[in-house]
């Protein structure tokens, strides 16, 4: 049984790469969102055990984001992602309530999976 | 000075020759004349008096009128004594004119320190008094016959006489004698408010003029009544005292003169002396208005500012509060704004003023440098926040631009590898869709490099770069003129990140078909002009960008200007020295 994925990033060109990667990898990919509500509404509608979600969204900050999804007990697992390094965000990563980061050039099936687990 | 001096001394010679004249028409006056002895001694004394006073004031004071006055209430004073001449034609100047000292003499007492009559009820007043005295009795002239008038016995005949006629003379002395108690009740009142208005100071220099010249106003009044009502005894007794007190009145007027003179020499010093912010203080105080303020004239800036350097306006016409220009050498250096009281004063004031005019230029370059300062802070401030502006601006740029294209290249790449063997047309597509990747994130790291500084420019000038500008617009795009030789670094990189700029705002919002870029050297300076014929209404305040590019300039002490009027396109103007 494959994980389900929600990817969320306002860039389309990420979206669409991550979609190929993480589908050649075995992944689901349930679907996609281009901002914080967007993501919001989208893990409502189609519970994915896993969000990818990115740091810098055009509306709401994706560690607020990270924040309501997890805020429920059968929330899904949060992964945030962005190109810029994660030791620039400091202390921001492990207080949303996400489960880890990964950097975007280094994303891969294999490192979503170690975190996930 | 001396030319004064000797002026004054001919002038005084004069009045004594004048004064002598008078003392022998008393002495040869026909007997029936009614004249005293003390007619004789203390007639010509009085226009002494005032001649001798009024020269005085004149010589310590010769910028003021007031001594000039006084000497001429003198010389009128002889001129009744013409009167007492049997010869016709010198008697009827007499007869008629007689009373012309008294319109000096209120004249004076109105313009009192300053010479100079403040206030449109002091001038109707004073002017209402000279027409009394000098064309009313004109108007009777040729209806009087002088010898027949009770009051006149011996009096020689009126030579102007044309038709005898006594109700018009009664009609005429009427009108002559409400018109004169209605001047002397107006003075009355006018120094009444006057005397209510001053301070204590002022008080003790008006007392002891009021106290002569008010004494002397009623005992004259207090001499027509008894006379009229034919008490010729006591009228004779009132009227010597009347003319004794006459002959105070100079030298207490002298007397208060010099002392305004004095306590305003005081007042002028500290004005002259004053230290920093201690000029309006004491211009405060030399004119009475606790509430002056001063406005500093900035020349380049056409604005008034306060000493901090803050701009302030000016109070309209008709408003509470006044205000007075104060000129210095052809120029405005500031205004006084006053207590709208102080408007019926000008003269005082533009007093005051002028003699703090050097001390007030030297505050205004003062509140010039502190208005340069602020607004070099505002500028540096601007400066500042457009440079973080701008920083923000290249991070977002690299971010959103070639950071998310790389790093979806490094994705694209590996899953090309992955699939190389598996799928290698799959492998080809994504090989292919990388380079296009590839080719867009160079795209986006040269216009970005561009945008930081143009390496043409750097390189080879403002010519070069300025037409690369134009042909990477999206609209045609004309450099009519552009300096071959190299401008300094600054001027060139401001001159191009104006036409930059513009051109960016002509591609977004002008609508237009073409535009023409010119920069020229003009007397030193680099004038860069972009036009366009697009739809105008541009609004220079709505973009960051020109307010970042008009800071960028007044750093090099240039200007920038947006014409835009709705319809008529937009040019967009730079002045640049060339340093």
């Amino acid at each position: 049984m494959p994980l389900t994925v929600l990817i969320v990033d306002d860039h389309a060109t990420f979206r669409l790469t991550a979609r190929l990667l993480l589908e050649s990898e075995g992944y689901d990919v349930l679907g996609e969102a281009v901002d914080g509500a967007d993501a919001l509404r989208a893990a409502r509608e189609l519970s994915p055990e896993v969000v990818l979600l990115d740091v810098q969204l055009p509306d709401i900050d994706g560690f607020d984001v990270a924040s309501r999804l997890t805020g429920s007990e059968d929330g899904p697992v949060v992964v945030l992602t962005s190109s810029r390094d994660g030791a620039d965000f400091g202390p921001l990563i492990e207080r949303s309530g996400a489960r880890g980061f990964i950097p975007k050039a280094e994303l891969s099936g294999e490192r979503l999976r170690a975190l996930t687990g | 000075m001396r030319s004064l001096g000797r002026a004054l001394v001919a002038i005084g010679a004069t009045g004594f020759a004048a004064g002598l004249v008078a003392v022998a028409l008393v002495l040869t006056a026909d007997d029936s004349r009614d004249v005293t002895t003390f007619d004789m001694l203390v007639g010509p004394v009085v226009g002494w008096a005032f001649i001798f006073a009024g020269l005085v004031a004149w010589w310590r004071r010769p910028d003021n009128r007031f001594g000039s006055l006084m000497t001429l209430v003198g010389f009128t004073w002889f001129i009744g004594a013409l009167g007492l001449a049997d010869a016709p034609g010198v008697f009827i100047v007499g007869a008629l004119f007689g009373a012309v000292p008294f319109a000096v003499l209120l004249h004076m007492l109105l313009a009192f320190p300053s010479g100079r009559l403040e206030g449109r009820a002091a001038r109707l007043l004073i002017g209402i008094g000279y027409v009394a005295v000098i064309a009313l009795p004109l108007l009777w002239a040729p209806f009087v016959q002088t010898s027949d008038i009770e009051e006149c016995k011996g009096c020689p005949s009126n030579p102007l006489l044309i038709s005898e006629n006594e109700p018009v003379g009664r009609v005429l002395f009427a009108i002559y004698g409400l018109v004169s108690i209605a001047v002397l009740i107006g003075v009355a009142v006018l120094l009444v408010q006057r005397w209510r208005r001053a301070p204590a100071p002022e008080r003790r220099v008006l007392g002891p003029l009021y106290l002569t010249g008010g004494a002397t106003m009623v005992l004259t009044i207090l001499v027509l009544a008894v006379q009229s009502s034919g008490g010729e005894g006591a009228a004779r007794v009132v009227n010597a005292v009347a003319v004794l007190l006459l002959g105070s009145v100079p030298f207490a007027f002298l007397y208060g003169l010099l002392r305004t003179r004095l306590a305003q020499t005081g007042a002028m010093r500290e004005i002259v002396t004053s230290g920093r912010g201690e000029l309006r203080d004491a211009l405060a105080t030399a004119l009475r208005d606790p509430s002056l303020e001063l406005a500093y004239w900035l020349p380049d800036r056409e604005v008034y500012v306060d000493l901090e350097g803050h701009r302030i306006e000016l109070p309209e016409a008709g408003a509470p509060r006044g205000a007075t220009r104060i000129m210095r050498g052809g120029e405005c250096v500031a205004a006084i704004v006053h207590d709208a009281a102080l408007n019926e004063q000008p003269g005082l004031v533009q007093a005051a003023g002028d003699a703090a005019a050097l001390a007030l230029e030297n505050e205004r370059l003062d509140a010039e440098l502190r208005a340069r300062v602020e607004e070099l802070q505002a500028s540096r401030a601007r400066i500042v926040r457009v440079g973080l502006e701008e920083r923000r601006r290249i991070e977002r740029n690299l971010h959103d631009g070639a950071q998310q294209r790389l790093v979806a290249l490094r994705l694209q790449l590996r899953l090309a590898r992955d699939q190389a063997d598996r799928d290698p047309e799959a492998a080809q597509q994504m090989l292919d869709g990388a380079m296009t990747e590839l080719d867009e994130a160079l795209a986006e790291l040269r216009e970005l490099a561009r945008g930081i500084h143009p390496a043409v420019l750097a390189d080879r000038g403002l010519e070069p770069a300025l037409s690369a500008l134009a042909g990477r617009a999206p609209l045609p795009v004309e450099v009519a003129s552009a300096p071959r030789e190299r401008l300094p670094a600054p001027v060139e990189a401001a001159a191009y990140f104006v036409v930059a700029e513009a051109l960016t705002n002509v591609a977004r919002y002008a609508q237009a078909t073409r535009a023409v870029v010119a920069v020229e050297r003009r007397n030193g300076h680099a004038v860069v002009e972009v036009r366009d014929d697009g739809v105008g209404g541009a609004d220079p305040s709505r973009g960051t960008g020109l307010t970042g590019l008009a800071d960028r300039l007044a750093a090099l002490d240039g200007r920038l200007e947006v014409e835009s009027p709705s319809g008529g396109g937009t040019i967009v103007r730079a002045d640049i020295p060339c340093g």
